[in-house]
Order: structure tokens, then C-alpha cells, then sequence
């Protein structure tokens, strides 16, 4: 079985991964506490804006969960690690070409490196929820319940989905020249399809029926269930994204394994 | 005792035209890549074994496959076919600098570098002494320095020392011995020598016939993408000075 030899792999070299993945925060964080003033700023800043745009001009009630900022704020951090794992996965076999070039480790390593970076910020980020979950928990405007515990669920969904499409991303890339353009339209669009600023429920029935195949709609209902006890949690929406989460792993190490000799003539 | 290095009917397919990869454009209106589709074979039916301990030279003009051959056995391409198995860790001196990072200051790009090769913190600590001292006392007063502000020079320095210290039991060398000052260069020559002496597998490609009598005994003699002799050094480099004079 070709995932478990990857999966091997992988795991021989943790080391090595743990090395990148250092380098990475290193890099980023090199300039004091700047680097991680931008991971929570970007979010931030644009929670703000939809908070304005959709309470004070749209003045939509039916945008969903209340408080709205703190739905704003869960979907837009998870969102964030997504959107950039993402993009940066499409670039990761050519940005590293020098070092693919050098070394002989699984090539899936540079893949998972990325989002394992991306997440490792992601849970950098987590104090912010926590920060506004305490602010309005005090101001009696939220209350937690027991269903928080498909949280880390949702992570773990959200890893296994942004590795599997970097694993399709990062080959492809390398041997099709226009596709990072193509990879930034269709997040962009993705964005307004997943229920980030809305919740699934406040959608009308027939856009909901479509919502429940993208595959972030089920792990957003888990990442924002237990702060809300009108958050809907929809079986089938759930039952995709955990399908489509394993299925892009495997789908994505098949393809990545088959294209990689070409990918390696290119770079 | 089985061979450390082991390549048997090795192949690899290469596109002569300009590109390869396809524009996604080109692939939803034409259906099929635009440039011929014209390919060559950079190596062929190639099979050889090494043993442990024996120091191989690489010998060939340009474009003859030696690099590709290199890159092979290092793990950093994938053959179209057959197959190159090497039983031990290699040491690549291919792309010397590949590891390292400009933002990054020399020393933590030490320690960077050698866990890519995997090598655990514990012992970089123990080496870094040893890694700084062969560089040179210019290196050392700027291990704290970022490394993009380093020359090309010392950058090389540095690396060398790195991937030198990684003792790993195979070492392939790619014409990484041309750079470097005189005096610098006398010292890799030495490192080289002791790392021979110490039993280790050498693989070098090198133009320099000097530089293939002083470290190889064994020769391998690359022309067309084909393996044309294998044999005592001196004979193949007598064997490809033959060719290129009856061509020239």
C-alpha cells in the first residue's frame, strides 16, 4: 500500500521535518514579535470589516450565529490557514527547488511541512478566540457547551484536507506553468462558498443542498458548534468533509507518487 | 560482501524541446502540448556496480550524463528505467549551498542544514567547533552574521565543511573542487584524502585529470548517454583523451 510506504516515510524523517518547520517559524517570526502580530492582525482586521459591512450596512439578522464577530472571527482563523496552506503548497516543490535539488528526503515532506507551519501558527492564533469567547462570555452573550469537543476534530479535518489537495497542488504546479493563477481564483471563489461570513442555516434551502458538498461547510459546523447552541450540525455536510478529507489524502499521494519523476526533470 | 552501489539497465528520458510542461490553456483548447513532443534518453541501458571502500571517477564531455548519473545515485531523480540502489547514506557535494538560508544567520543555518542530512542537534553541537575551524578564521568571524552577506567564497567554505563532517559512507563530489581559493582548495584535497583513507566510497566527477589520478582507481567513461568503458583509471582516461583527439 502506497500510503503507508509514505506515510514511513514521513515518519523517518521527522527530524528533518521538525527542522523545517522550525526554519519556517524562524523565518517568519526572525523579526521579533512583528511575525506574530501579522498572523492575527490579517483576520483581525478583515473580521472588522465584514462585522461593519453586514451589521451596520446590510444589518442582516439572518447572517447566522450571534455574537457575529465571534462566528466571524472562528471561521476567518481556520479560513486563514486553509487560504495559505493552500497557496503556499501550489509553490512548495519550486520555492524549495534548490533544496528538493539536494536532497534525497520523501518529497511529500516539503507538502506536509507548509501545513504542518500553517497550522502550528493556526494554533498560535488560538488565543484570540479564546480572548473574545472570555470577553462575551463575561458580557453574558455566550455560552459554551459540550460539543467544543469536535474542535480539535475539525484541526485534524482541516490538515488532512489542505495536505491532500497540496499533495495534487505542489506536482501539478510544477508541470502545468499557469496553474498558481488558477489556484488563486478558485480559493478566492471558495471563500464566498464556504460558510465563513454566514452560517449554513441562515442559507436558503436550495443553496444549502449545494453548500453540503464543499467539504469546509461540515468542518466549520464543528469548529463553531460547541460556541453556539443555535449552530446547526448538519450529518451529511459532516459526513463529506470527512470523506473528502481521507479521500483527498489518498488521491493525493497516488497522483504525487506518479507524477513525481517528471516533477523532478522540471525543477 | 554486496556492492554499496548498484545500478543495473539505468535509463532516464529527457524532452529536448524548449518545455515540457504544458500551460493549462494549451491543454483545455489543443488538447496536447504545443511543443513537439521530442525526447532523448541521457542515459541508457547503464550498469555498474561499486564496491565498498573503491573511489570512482566520472569521466565524459559535456552533456554525457555524468551529473544525471550523480543525481541518480543521490536519490534526486528518479530513473525512467531500471534502477540505482545504494545501500548506505550518501554525502551529496551536489548543489553545495542548496540548504542554506540567506535571512538566516551562518550558525543557525549550521545547525539547519546538518538536520536536513539528519544529523541530530546533539552532535552538531559536538562538530560545530570542527565545521567552523575548517571554513576558516573568516567564516568563524561572521558565523553571526546573516548568511546572504557571506561571498560566494566563504559560502562554499562552509558548506564543504558541513557536508564533509556529515560522515556519511558514500561521498559523491560534483566538480564542486573548482571553487574555492588555492590554499582552500589544498585543504578539501586533504579532507578528501582522509575521508579515502577512513574507508569511505568516493564518487567524483571532475574534468581535471589531475584531480581524477590523485582520488580514483577506478575510471567509468560516460559518451552518449552510454557506459563506452569501466576500467583501471588511467586506461579510460587514456581511452578518452583517444576520442576526443581522433574528434577534434
Amino acid at each position: 500500500m502506497i500510503l503507508v510506504r509514505q506515510f514511513r516515510g514521513l515518519m523517518a524523517n521527522r527530524q528533518v521535518l521538525r527542522t523545517l518547520v522550525k526554519r519556517d517559524l524562524r523565518v517568519r517570526y526572525a523579526r521579533s514579535m512583528l511575525g506574530y502580530v501579522w498572523t492575527i492582525l490579517d483576520p483581525l482586521a478583515m473580521s472588522l470589516i465584514y462585522l461593519v459591512v453586514f451589521t451596520l450596512i446590510f444589518t442582516s439578522k439572518r447572517a447566522g450565529n450571534q455574537p457575529f464577530f465571534m462566528s466571524l472571527i472562528i471561521g476567518m482563523l481556520a479560513w486563514q490557514w486553509f487560504n495559505q496552506s493552500l497557496t503556499e503548497t501550489s509553490r512548495a516543490l519550486l520555492s524549495e527547488a534548490r533544496l528538493v535539488r539536494s536532497t534525497s528526503l520523501p518529497r511529500e515532506l516539503w507538502v506536509v511541512r507548509v501545513v504542518l507551519a500553517k497550522g502550528i501558527e493556526y494554533i498560535y492564533s488560538l488565543p484570540v478566540i479564546i480572548f473574545f469567547a472570555a470577553f462575551y462570555i463575561i458580557r453574558g452573550e455566550l455560552r459554551l457547551n459540550w460539543t467544543l469537543v469536535y474542535f480539535p476534530v475539525a484541526v485534524l479535518l482541516i490538515f488532512l484536507l489542505a495536505t491532500g489537495i497540496g499533495l495534487i497542488l505542489a506536482p501539478v504546479t510544477v508541470l502545468v506553468t499557469d496553474m498558481t493563477r488558477v489556484v488563486r481564483i478558485v480559493i478566492r471563489m471558495t471563500f464566498y462558498a464556504t460558510p465563513i461570513l454566514y452560517s449554513a442555516q441562515a442559507a436558503p434551502e436550495a443553496l444549502r443542498r449545494i453548500l453540503v458538498f464543499n467539504p469546509l461547510s461540515g468542518i466549520m459546523e464543528l469548529l463553531r458548534t460547541g460556541f453556539f447552541d443555535t449552530q446547526h450540525v448538519s450529518r451529511a455536510a459532516v459526513l463529506v468533509s470527512v470523506v473528502a478529507s481521507v479521500g483527498a489524502v489518498i488521491i493525493g499521494s497516488a497522483l504525487f507518487t506518479r507524477l513525481e519523476p517528471a516533477v523532478l526533470k522540471e525543477i | 560482501m554486496k556492492p554499496v552501489i548498484e545500478v543495473h539497465d539505468l535509463g532516464i528520458e529527457f524532452y529536448r524541446g524548449r518545455k515540457r510542461r504544458m500551460s493549462l490553456r494549451e491543454m483545455i483548447l489543443k488538447r496536447q502540448n504545443t511543443s513537439p513532443r521530442d525526447t532523448f534518453w541521457a542515459l541508457r541501458h547503464i550498469t555498474f556496480d561499486v564496491q565498498a571502500g573503491e573511489a570512482v571517477g566520472l569521466i565524459g564531455g559535456n552533456g554525457g550524463g555524468k551529473s544525471t548519473l550523480l543525481k541518480m545515485i543521490a536519490g534526486v531523480l528518479i530513473p525512467d528505467e531500471g534502477y540505482a540502489r545504494v545501500r548506505k547514506g550518501v554525502a551529496p557535494l551536489i548543489e553545495l549551498t542548496g540548504g542554506f538560508l540567506g535571512e538566516l544567520t551562518a550558525r543557525e543555518n549550521v545547525y539547519l542544514a546538518a538536520g536536513l542530512h539528519g544529523m541530530p542537534t546533539e552532535e552538531v553541537d559536538e562538530r560545530y567547533e570542527g565545521i567552523v575551524d575548517f571554513a576558516g578564521p573568516q567564516v568563524r568571524a561572521a558565523m553571526q552574521m546573516p548568511y546572504r552577506h557571506f561571498s560566494s567564497g566563504m559560502k562554499v567554505r562552509l558548506a564543504f565543511s558541513l557536508i564533509t563532517t556529515l560522515d556519511q559512507p558514500i561521498v559523491l563530489v560534483d566538480e564542486v573542487l573548482a571553487v574555492g581559493d588555492r590554499s582552500f582548495r589544498e585543504k578539501c584535497y586533504v579532507r578528501m584524502e582522509d575521508m579515502l583513507s577512513g574507508g569511505k566510497t568516493l564518487f567524483l566527477v571532475s574534468h581535471s585529470a589531475g584531480d581524477l589520478k590523485r582520488f580514483a582507481e577506478r575510471g567509468l567513461y560516460l559518451r552518449g548517454g552510454g557506459l563506452v568503458a569501466d576500467g583501471p583509471i588511467k586506461e579510460v582516461l587514456k581511452e578518452y583523451h583517444r576520442h576526443t583527439d581522433a574528434n577534434s
